[in-house]
């Protein structure tokens, strides 16, 4: 295993340097700045530079290969890599699924499956949603089947991002229909190319294959394939939202997508509009507002302290700050934003791309109107 | 900044906050309130006594000029207590003056004998103080000046220094207009009074403490209000059930709440930035944008809470009327959302031709 240097014990500030080090000293010859995700050929380089250096699972704990960061180290990593414009990687093996083996994990699942993220063997992908269960997750339907020492699997999961690119999938099943829905959903590792598995590539707005739909038809499984215990997958589910749910309300897309606003306004000869200037300022004091917002969760992990529902406060506002500014765009672009490829080539003036890439936000990882039920509820104790 | 300053600011503010229990009702009732609007000066004496025993002229006057020298995470503190109090009394103006003052505030005024305000404005819908000295006299006017109806002293902030005036003063002329909320605000006329110009150099500052300030004041007030809705909704019955198990109800209510935990955390990190040393740009920026998200956060939570209570809302009896009225009144003080856009793109003009 790597020897890294203690990252925590470092000063923000030199953690920072060291990570704008190496990211501009190891970044491949890839893409920079992308809206859209790459797919796996495209960033494989990235992935396996990281995982040369032991920067793969920033989170993981250094025992099990990972950096090893707090909360606040993790943060600097992620906005220095987003400062350069760093491509993201397939990361649902070091983001999603790592941790779960951690902690629910039997020791052979984890000496199996922990080394093969780390050296990028195996890509995971996440198969939770289906046609019958997005936000009403825990109806899910594709059900599992013990057949002697197999689990045998049948049914459909759909919106798996980067699906296409994975080796292996974490899939939530239906492994007992007598009981309350949440009661009956347990957590299977299936590999793709497992006979019986098939994919359809679902093309996105934006014309591209980031998603697609996975099919199991009478696919078996070892029985040791489950993660956790019968039935329970439903508490290792919602125990990944978690502090996910802190990033996704991170202000840094809002952040980018104010520069590309303000380059396609300098384009279009609005920036000293000052019908133009009154709305600019107003979003971009809401970036500043939601970074202090976002400060006091970054503050409450910093100090170990559990994150609570409100946190879909965050979630909810950048989604729809991003959305907002994404819609300025497409007003100072005027006729611009209607071509189907971008202004002089420069994806970061093409108005569109943005104002397409940021429909999404507002329905993954719990669509808007679900989190502000969630919010009345557990947060402003509204009645059912 | 060290933990024992973190320890000592929270320690101060949970002091005065707990001191202003002595005036803002710890179980919410606002009938003092009520009872004050829309007769005499607005605003009770007795209660400016008060405040001055509880020593909060004191908090901004630095300690080597004899003040305590409390930052602004403990005046934000207060403020916000006494908007989730309605409070009616001019105590955001006369910490502006001890400000402006110093080691020069009026001995009365810390006995609370006495009561001062801070005259600034020059014109109406703008932020500009310069304006008021001419020859060594005190010329033109100084407009929405709070207290001003039963004020001692006022603090005449001008281009040419402060003055501190007496009430009586020749050729100082006292009008007063009633608010929506039933206080008064005041104009004050200046006809060449005399007047010791004192040299003063951090209006500017005090200012943009005061739009901070007045936010934390309207945050108190918007968490107030919502709580009070949030209630209704709990209890409110229409087809069997609680108003505020209606999915369009809760999800508005949801973008309440988002927007008060936008103000707070603003209010709050800016309170910081304030205390431990901000450059003057950020100082304005984000004295601008606090103001700016609690003055429509303040509007927002009223016209909701209106419509939230429905006929109950429109009626002068029900309590949510109170924090509508004062909403309104407060809203644009210091500088409405417009201006405040305004003096964040002119900020944006300054980066450019910097």
């Amino acid at each position: 295993m790597i020897s890294l240097p203690d990252y925590n014990a470092m000063s923000d500030a030199d953690f920072r340097q060291t990570v704008r080090s190496f990211v501009e000293e190891n970044y491949p010859d890839i893409p920079r700045h992308t809206l859209s995700r790459l797919h796996w050929e495209d960033v494989k380089p990235w992935y396996l530079i990281l995982s040369k250096h032991g920067w793969i699972c920033p989170t993981w704990q250094r025992e099990h290969g990972g950096m090893g960061l707090t909360a606040g180290k993790h943060l600097i990593l992620i906005e220095e890599f987003e400062r350069y414009g760093c491509a993201r990687v397939n990361d649902i093996g070091p983001v999603m699924l790592g941790p779960l083996l951690l902690k629910y994990g039997t020791q052979a699942q984890k000496a199996f499956f922990l080394p093969r993220i780390l050296s990028g063997e195996h890509i995971w992908a996440q198969g939770y949603s289906e046609p019958g269960a997005g936000s009403d997750l825990a109806a899910v339907r594709c059900e599992a089947v013990l057949d002697g020492r197999d689990w045998v699997i049948n049914g459909q999961k759909t919106w798996t991002t980067l699906g296409m690119d994975a080796n292996w999938i974490f899939i939530l099943v239906r492994t007992d229909k007598t009981v309350r829905k949440q009661a009956g959903i347990s957590f299977l590792l299936v590999p793709m190319d497992a006979p019986g598995v098939t994919i359809r590539n679902i093309e996105n707005l934006e014309l591209e294959a980031e998603f697609c739909e996975v099919f199991f038809d009478d696919v078996r499984v070892p029985a040791d394939h489950i993660l956790g215990e019968v039935n329970q997958g439903w508490t290792a589910a919602k125990a990944l939202l978690g502090h996910e749910r802190v990033f996704i309300g991170a202000p840094r897309l809002s952040a980018s997508a104010m520069s590309r606003l303000n380059r396609i306004a300098l384009r279009a000869g609005v920036w000293d509009d000052p019908v133009f200037r009154d709305r600019y300022v107003a979003l971009q004091c809401d970036v500043l507002d939601l970074t202090d917002l976002f400060e006091i969760y970054v503050d409450k992990l910093r100090g170990g302290e559990d994150i609570g529902a409100d946190v879909a406060m965050l979630k909810i506002f950048q989604s729809e700050l991003y959305q907002r500014i994404s819609e300025l765009m497409m007003e100072v672009a005027e006729e611009d934003s209607g071509l189907r490829h971008p202004p002089e080539g420069d994806r970061q003036l093409h108005a569109a791309a943005t104002y397409l890439s940021a429909r999404p936000t507002t329905i993954f990882g719990g669509s808007t109107e679900i989190m502000r039920n969630v919010l009345a509820k557990a947060v402003l104790d509204l009645p059912s | 900044m060290s933990e024992s300053d973190t320890e000592d600011w929270q320690e101060n503010a949970r002091m005065i906050v707990d001191s202003a229990r002595a005036i803002v009702p710890a179980d919410g009732s606002l009938s003092r309130v009520r009872k004050a609007r829309f007769h005499g000066s607005g605003f009770d004496r007795e209660v400016m006594r008060q405040a001055a025993d509880l020593g909060w002229m004191l908090m901004r006057v630095e300690e080597d000029a004899g003040g305590l020298g409390l930052g602004m995470r403990e005046t934000c503190a207060l403020m916000e207590v006494l908007g989730g109090g309605l409070v009616p009394e001019p105590v955001l103006s006369s910490l502006m003056a001890a400000a402006v003052l110093q080691e020069r505030l009026p001995e009365a005024v810390l006995t609370g004998e006495a009561v001062i305000v801070t005259a600034w404005q020059d014109k109406v819908g703008a932020q500009d103080w310069r304006g008021g000295a001419s020859g060594g006299r005190l010329l033109g006017r100084k407009y929405n000046v709070p207290g001003a109806a039963d004020a001692d002293f006022f603090a005449v902030v001008t281009g040419g220094g402060v003055a501190v005036v007496p009430r009586g003063a020749e050729g100082l002329t006292v009008t007063s207009e009633e608010t929506l909320d039933g206080g008064r605000t005041g104009l004050l006329t200046f006809d060449g009074v005399e007047a010791e110009f004192l040299p003063c150099e951090r209006v500017e500052q005090v200012l943009q403490d005061a739009r901070l300030a007045h936010s934390a004041y309207l945050l108190g007030l918007s968490e107030r209000a919502l709580t009070i809705t949030l209630d209704y909704l709990r209890v409110r019955k229409q087809f069997d059930k609680p108003i505020g198990s209606f999915q369009s109800l809760q999800h508005r209510a949801t973008e309440m709440k988002i927007r008060l935990e936008l103000a707070r955390a603003a209010i709050s990190a800016t309170a910081r930035r304030f205390d431990t040393g901000a450059d003057e740009r950020t100082r304005s920026r984000d004295a601008a944008r606090c103001k700016l998200r609690a003055g429509e956060l303040a509007m927002l939570v009223a016209r909701e809470a209106v419509q939230m209570h429905g006929a109950m809302g429109i009626t002068d009896e029900a309590d949510i009327g109170l924090f509508v009225r004062k909403a309104i009144s407060e809203a644009n003080l210091f500088g409405g959302p417009r201006q405040q856009r305004a003096s964040l793109a002119a900020l944006l003009d300054q980066e450019e031709a910097a």
